[in-house]
Formats: C-alpha cells, structure tokens, sequence
C-alpha cells in the first residue's frame, strides 16, 4: 500500500517503467501465442506439442 | 490483512501448496504429517499420516482427487484426498526432496537425494487414475543429472521436457527419455536453488536461492527474464496471478539469528513488483525463516509456512488490489 503513493517521479524513470512493462508484454504475448498455437493444433506422433491451461 | 494462523504442525513447514481450485491448502512438515485446510476460514479438514520422517514435498493433481507426498523415510506416497487414505508408496534407496505433477494429473517427477553411495536420481512415473491403488513400480523414465544434484522440479509445457534448479545454482531443461541435458544455464544461481514455481501456463517460473535472490526463468530457452535481489537468504518464491507481484521469503539461519535483532532476522514475506523488480512492501509475522510460500491460483490470498511451525493465511483486502505502484499500465500475467 506504502508504495501506491509515488507522484515524484522523475520523466526519465516513467520512460524506464513503460520500455520494461512494453518489453515484458510482448514477451508475454509471444509465449502466450506459442501456447496457444501449439494447443490448438493437436497433431500426432513425437512432434513436439504443448498444452494450453 | 488480517492473517489466520493455522496452527497444526509441531515441526517446521517445507512446503504448502494451493490445490486447482485454491479452496484447499497442503501443508507438509518436518513432523511427517501432511494438513490440509479450507483455504478461507482455516479449518482443517484432514491430516494425512503414514509418513515416517520429514515430508519434504507435495503436489496435487487438477481435480484435487489425488495428491502426492515425498518424505526422508525414502517413500513416495499416493493419496486420496477426500478419504486421507494412502493408495499407494514407492520405496526409493534414499529420501525423497521434490515431487511435481504435470498439468493433467497424469505423470509424477520426483528427485530423490545423493546419500550413502546413491546418486541424485529424477525418476518420472505414470499414474494409473482408473485403479489408483495399482501403479507401476519401476520408473518411466529415470536417470541420474550430470554435474551437481537437483533440489526442484517442474514439468515445462513441452512434452517430456522437465525443469530443474540444483544445489550449485544450476537450472536446466531435461529431455526425461533419454535423461539428457537439453539447456541449462550454470550461473542462473550463485548459491543452492531451493524454490522453483511455475507460472500459470507454465511458459516461465521463479527460483529463490541462498544467494539472496530470485530469479524469472523463461522455460523455453532458460533466458534470466527478471532478478530480485534482497540481503537475506531465500527459501521461497512464488507467483501472484493477476497482480504484478513477486513473493519471496527466507531469513537467517536459525543458529545466526541470536546474533542479529528480530528485524535483521527478516522474517517477512518480502513483495517485489515482478517487471520493474523494486521492492514494494512487507509483510511480517513468522517467529523464524519462512520456509515455503504459496499464492491462491485466483491470487486472491497467500500463505506462508515456517520455520517456527506456523502457517499464516493471509486473504488480500482491497488496498491490494487498488494499490498501484508505479502507474496503471497493464501488465500481462
């Protein structure tokens, strides 16, 4: 909670925050994309497959 | 945040664990019994005896019908959990430290510890669901990890592919056929791994280490995605599903503790934001090292088991999830 308050930061620091969260994301929607894919199309035999949740 | 106190164990905790469906929590313990409790009120519901030594590990399977118990008496057990009866116990030639299940319920992972002559040993068995009582005795797979010993394990989303943190700071891909090395990354840890969690969708997980810090892994390709660096010792680390936190506990040893005040025992479960890895807040209440953490799969509540026997049941008021530190950008689980 102590740390929701904090209204003096500097421009350099937001700029710093939304490149990590930006990077984050993508990275989060690349894997998530990959699952999914992957989940969807069931195929047999020893290729490699992954679950969806 | 009031937190419920779950008193049940007369030894330290070594691991809690969340069920699916997060209305039920398992607690294992150095006293060989495992509790489980109602996740909202903290009643227990049941214990399960039969071990005869430290319960090191547990997991559960996605329909809470089964659950799975590694201890120091060398045993691995299988149990119904609506019933508390033991269906079924592997013997193994030394203790047994980590057991996992994969996302269907259907194959267990468990390390078993190097002593006396015996090396470190990943063994994967198939769980015979339609007569539970009746499993194979002999492996699926098993095999021995190059270099130094595994302390956790996980089943990644790819098929036959296995994650694990070692005693040297080591993570690594396992491919469980063929017991080969598929990736591993040497320097993931300085120090022993002693906690490793899974995301929801298992596409990346958290490690904690004696080394005071935690790390994300991606577990595709082992990339260090994120590190969170604190001054004490970790014993846990766990994930906060849809909110952008971290969770790490530990705490000195007890043999430093006399030594250092209560404060510098840091005993609290320690939240760091998860993307911008800053610290953002504490929560105190452990008498000793907190051994073992673990989030609601809703992220609604956390708790946490420790050294001093205890298991706090904390469920998040709405300062948590009005609490936005550092800007209302989303951030994707």
């Amino acid at each position: 909670e102590d740390a929701a308050e904090e209204s003096n930061v500097s421009a350099e620091l937001i700029a710093l925050r939304k490149r990590l969260v930006d990077e984050w994301n993508a990275w989060r929607l690349l894997r998530k994309k990959e699952i999914g894919e992957k989940g969807e199309s069931k195929k047999e035999g020893d290729e490699e497959k992954e679950e969806i949740e | 945040m009031r937190p419920i106190l779950l008193q049940g164990h007369e030894r330290s905790l070594t691991q809690i664990k969340f069920n699916a469906d997060g209305d039920l929590l398992f607690s294992c313990s150095k006293d060989s019994i495992i509790n489980v409790w109602f996740s909202h009120n903290g009643e227990r519901l049941g214990t399960y005896e039969g071990h005869n030594g430290t319960v090191w590990t547990v997991d559960t399977d996605p329909s809470t019908e089964l659950m799975v118990s590694g201890s120091a008496d060398n045993s691995m057990k299988l149990w119904q959990v609506s019933t508390g009866k033991c269906l079924y116990t592997w013997e193994f030639p030394t203790a047994v430290k980590r057991v996992a299940l994969n996302e269907e319920g259907t194959q267990i992972v468990c390390i078993t510890e190097q002593r006396m002559g015996y090396q470190c040993a990943i063994r994967v068995f198939d769980i015979n669901r339609d007569e539970p009582t009746k499993q194979s005795k002999e492996p699926l797979h098993m095999f021995n990890p190059v270099g130094s010993k595994a302390t956790v394990c996980a089943f990644t989303p790819t098929p036959g592919v296995i994650i694990t943190g070692h005693e040297s700071g080591k993570v690594a891909l396992f491919n469980v056929k063929s017991g080969e090395e598929i990736e591993s990354n040497e320097r993931a840890h300085g120090d022993v791994i002693t906690d490793l969690q899974l995301s929801k969708d298992r596409t990346y997980c958290v490690t904690s280490s004696k080394d005071k810090s935690a790390r994300i892994h991606d577990t595709k390709n082992l990339m260090v995605i994120k590190t969170y660096t604190t001054e004490t010792p970790l014993n846990s680390a766990a994930i906060a599903p849809n909110r952008p936190y971290i969770l790490l506990g530990g705490g000195q040893e007890a043999m430093s503790v006399t030594t250092t005040s209560l404060r510098q025992g840091k005993f609290e479960t320690r939240f760091w934001h998860k993307v911008f890895e800053e610290e953002v807040g504490r929560v105190k209440g452990h008498f000793g090292p907190i051994n073992t953490i673990a989030v609601h799969p809703n992220g609604t509540t956390y708790a946490s088991g420790g050294e001093d026997g205890f298991v706090r049941v904390h469920h998040f008021d709405d300062s948590y999830y009005r609490a936005k530190p550092y800007g209302d950008a989303e951030i994707l689980d």
